[in-house]
């Protein structure tokens, strides 16, 4: 009790000695024209010398619809160079195909078979995410070399080495990697290993990828 | 009949204290606050005295704690050995130098060859990663999974991958959390390194953050009150224990980082109107990140304690993720601090971008935004108005060239982002720990390797060694070159006021 007096002729006396202390602080002026509506960041505007993939002769890239939001891309060619180089192009395909379509996102569906023996990537939402890991972006492979007249298949689930790395390249005379992909809208799901933002792929492939020939 | 209003004010606090039920005068009434604390609203789940194998405080935040990129040698050899470009003995060399117990300083000097090489990641050499981190493959950033986020539903919505506040409601908005609140320096319970850092360098000076709240009816409860956060050009001031002195003046400036909100108060919690645009200073732990936080439909929330002497709160909005990208890595530079921190920026820039949810960019169909919230706490104070009522933010001359270079970096990462085209890193930074690796190499054997197979931005005037002109005036090796002087600066700093001083204010507003 003697505390709670003692605490009032404190208040009291406070009061009394700084008058200034609960009156109203006299209006602040309004802000400065810029102060409460700065505008935002300036859009993007075009550039001259934006990057940009030169077009794909007919044939090269085809898109099939497969489901209602899906798709089978192949790309196609004669003069093989490396398989990161046709990869990245199919993959950058698959990202302007998905922004073409209104979407944000998509996911890589692996052509898996029984007999394969390369584990699939698992889903674990407690491990980092990611806006794309082009490590799980594989699409499986038809090739013909020099001479034979039917086309041999390699997919990379199998465990075997890569079809070219014991072949000249000058021998591989047509070739074609496939990859199915269906298209999302809204929020990336980016605990998925198979999932691929499609401008963070786009930003990271335009400046590297050109079509096969 | 202001006195006379006073001392009604007074009449009731006194019978507040006494323990007596008295209705609330309706009588206007200002309450002023100095921020000391100022910090994401990132919600901590570990336990300080916890850790599993590598994992650092594992909790219901982060499943397997806090991120420790480039925490040792082996993660910083996960990081470079993406480069395809690189050879086996360059990963391994970067990773672990060989004969750094040869030199003077081998921490240091592994340091600054970690800066530099992790500067490099992009899918091709040449390119500065930090400047152009769309341009390096994806690290992946452990990411919050909790559904628990303190924050404001700022969309109106009630979404699927919403938080749920402490007190359960339900359309949280806070993706910044989401996307960086496992990074190593922005996790902690109270002492994550870059809270820690920023609080500190805020309450010695850097600069100050003042609240005024003021209204016609009773403080804890008004449902028309008015809001003010803003920049103060006064120094906190601490007491004896190091704490935030309360009852001090400071001046609240109304040119810059400055927002006057409506707010309807309700026992003693402030809510604020949401405004289009929301201006405060941003945090920062070096004057060149300092600013306007410029939040997209910024909002307040305040929670005031009976006695006025504190205050506590949310302020939060859709930042422009590109900017939080630029002020979070380049207030050093990305290596140094990432290095340091156990963060990759790299990280960070896809984290935000794949979290962005707001500020829709219809001519990009992007989103520029991502929904963040800050946390305060703040100490009574007088917030009053400066003489000059066109006062613009001071300027720190010897800090200015350091604050251009600051700007330029983020004006060519935000144009690289937007046009996908590499940039290269601007004078005046310390990118690639330019300067400090030259300086710190000397005595490895092999250093030879280092300096021809490490890329590095390169400038006009540098020296033999390579040393940049204005890393030679840092280290005090040429004459300082005086930066332009900053326009408006005040003619004779005012100084802060105490309360037991009865103030020139006080006398002439009982004229």
């Amino acid at each position: 009790m003697k505390r709670s007096i003692g605490m009032v002729f404190g208040v009291a006396a406070f009061c009394a000695l700084s008058s200034s202390s609960f009156a109203a602080d006299p209006p602040a002026p309004a802000p400065a024209p810029g102060a409460q509506a700065s505008a935002a960041p300036a859009p993007a505007t075009p550039v001259a010398d934006a990057p940009m993939v030169p077009p794909a002769k007919p044939g090269v890239f085809t898109a099939t619809k497969k489901g209602a939001t899906g798709y089978h891309l192949v790309v196609a060619g004669h003069k093989f160079t490396s398989r990161d180089d046709i990869e990245k192009y199919l993959a950058w395909r698959a990202a302007d195909l998905t922004m073409a379509d209104k979407g944000t996102w998509f996911t890589f569906t692996q052509a898996r078979t029984a007999a394969d023996k390369v584990p699939a990537p698992k889903r674990d939402p407690a491990a980092p995410r990611h806006s794309f890991k082009m490590a799980n972006f594989q699409p499986v492979w038809r090739y013909k070399t020099k001479g034979a007249a039917d086309w041999k298949s390699w997919s990379p689930y199998t465990g075997a080495a890569f079809f070219a790395d014991g072949i000249k390249a000058e021998d591989i005379t047509d070739f074609e990697a496939s990859a199915d992909i269906v298209v999302r809208k809204g929020v990336m799901d980016d605990a998925d290993p198979l999932g691929y933002e499609a401008g963070a792929v786009s930003d990271l492939l335009i400046n590297q990828v050109s079509p096969p020939v | 009949m202001i006195l006379q209003k006073r001392l009604m004010i007074c009449a009731s606090a006194m019978a507040v204290m006494a323990g007596t039920a008295m209705p609330a005068a309706a009588a206007p009434w200002v309450r002023g606050y100095v921020v000391g604390q100022y910090e994401y609203a990132f919600r901590y789940g570990g336990r300080p005295d916890y850790t599993r194998g590598a994992e650092i405080e594992p909790g219901v935040d982060c499943p397997h704690g806090s991120s420790i990129h480039f925490a040792n040698g082996e993660q910083t050899k996960i990081a470079v050995a993406r480069q395809k470009f690189r050879t086996q003995q360059e990963i391994d060399w970067i990773s672990a130098p060989p004969g750094l117990d040869q030199v003077r300083a081998p921490v240091l000097t592994r340091f600054h060859i970690w800066n530099r090489a992790v500067a490099y990641r992009a899918y091709k050499r040449g390119i500065e990663t930090y400047v152009n981190p769309w341009a390096a493959d994806d690290p992946g950033q452990p990411q919050v999974t909790s559904r628990i986020g303190d924050g404001f539903n700022l969309d109106g919505k009630v979404k699927a991958a919403d938080f749920v506040s402490p007190d359960g409601e339900k359309g949280i908005d806070n993706n910044l959390y989401r996307a960086w609140g496992c990074d190593a320096p922005w996790r902690g319970n109270g002492n994550a390194t870059l809270d820690l850092r920023a609080n500190d360098k805020m309450q010695e000076g850097l600069y100050t953050m003042v609240i005024r709240v003021s209204g016609n009816k009773d403080p804890m409860n008004d449902d028309d009150a008015t809001f003010e956060i803003g920049y103060s050009p006064d120094k906190i001031v601490k007491d004896a224990r190091g704490g935030i002195a309360v009852d001090y003046s400071y001046r609240i400036l109304t040119t810059a980082q400055y927002t006057k909100m409506k707010a309807k108060i309700k026992n003693g919690v402030v809510e604020t109107e949401q405004v289009e645009r929301m201006h405060t200073p941003r945090i920062a732990w070096f004057y060149d990140q300092t600013g306007d936080t410029n939040f997209a439909k910024g909002k307040v929330r305040l929670n005031m304690s009976a006695d006025g002497l504190s205050a506590s709160g949310l302020l939060g909005g859709y930042r422009d993720w590109r900017e939080l990208y630029t002020e979070n890595t380049f207030a050093q530079d990305g290596g140094q601090q990432g290095i340091r921190e156990h963060e990759d920026h790299v990280s960070l820039y896809f984290a935000l971008r794949r979290n962005a949810d707001g500020m829709y960019n219809a001519k990009t169909a992007k989103y520029d935004g991502i929904s963040s919230v800050y946390r305060i706490k703040a100490a009574s104070a007088y917030v009053v108005n400066p003489e000059n009522p066109k006062m613009e933010v001071p300027k720190l001359l010897l800090d200015e060239e350091r604050k251009q270079a600051f700007e330029a970096i983020k004006a060519n990462t935000i144009r690289g982002a937007e046009t996908r085209i590499p940039q290269p890193v601007p004078p005046g930074t310390t990118e690639a720990a330019v300067g400090s690796f030259e300086h710190d190499i000397v005595d490895l054997p092999n250093k030879e390797f280092y300096i021809k197979t490490l890329d590095r931005p390169h400038y006009a005037n540098e020296d033999k060694d390579g040393i940049p002109p204005w890393m030679r005036r840092r280290r005090g090796t040429s004459a300082p070159v005086p930066a332009t002087p900053p326009a408006a600066q005040p003619a004779k700093p005012q100084n802060q006021v105490s309360i037991e001083k009865p103030t020139e204010v006080a006398s002439a507003e009982t004229k």
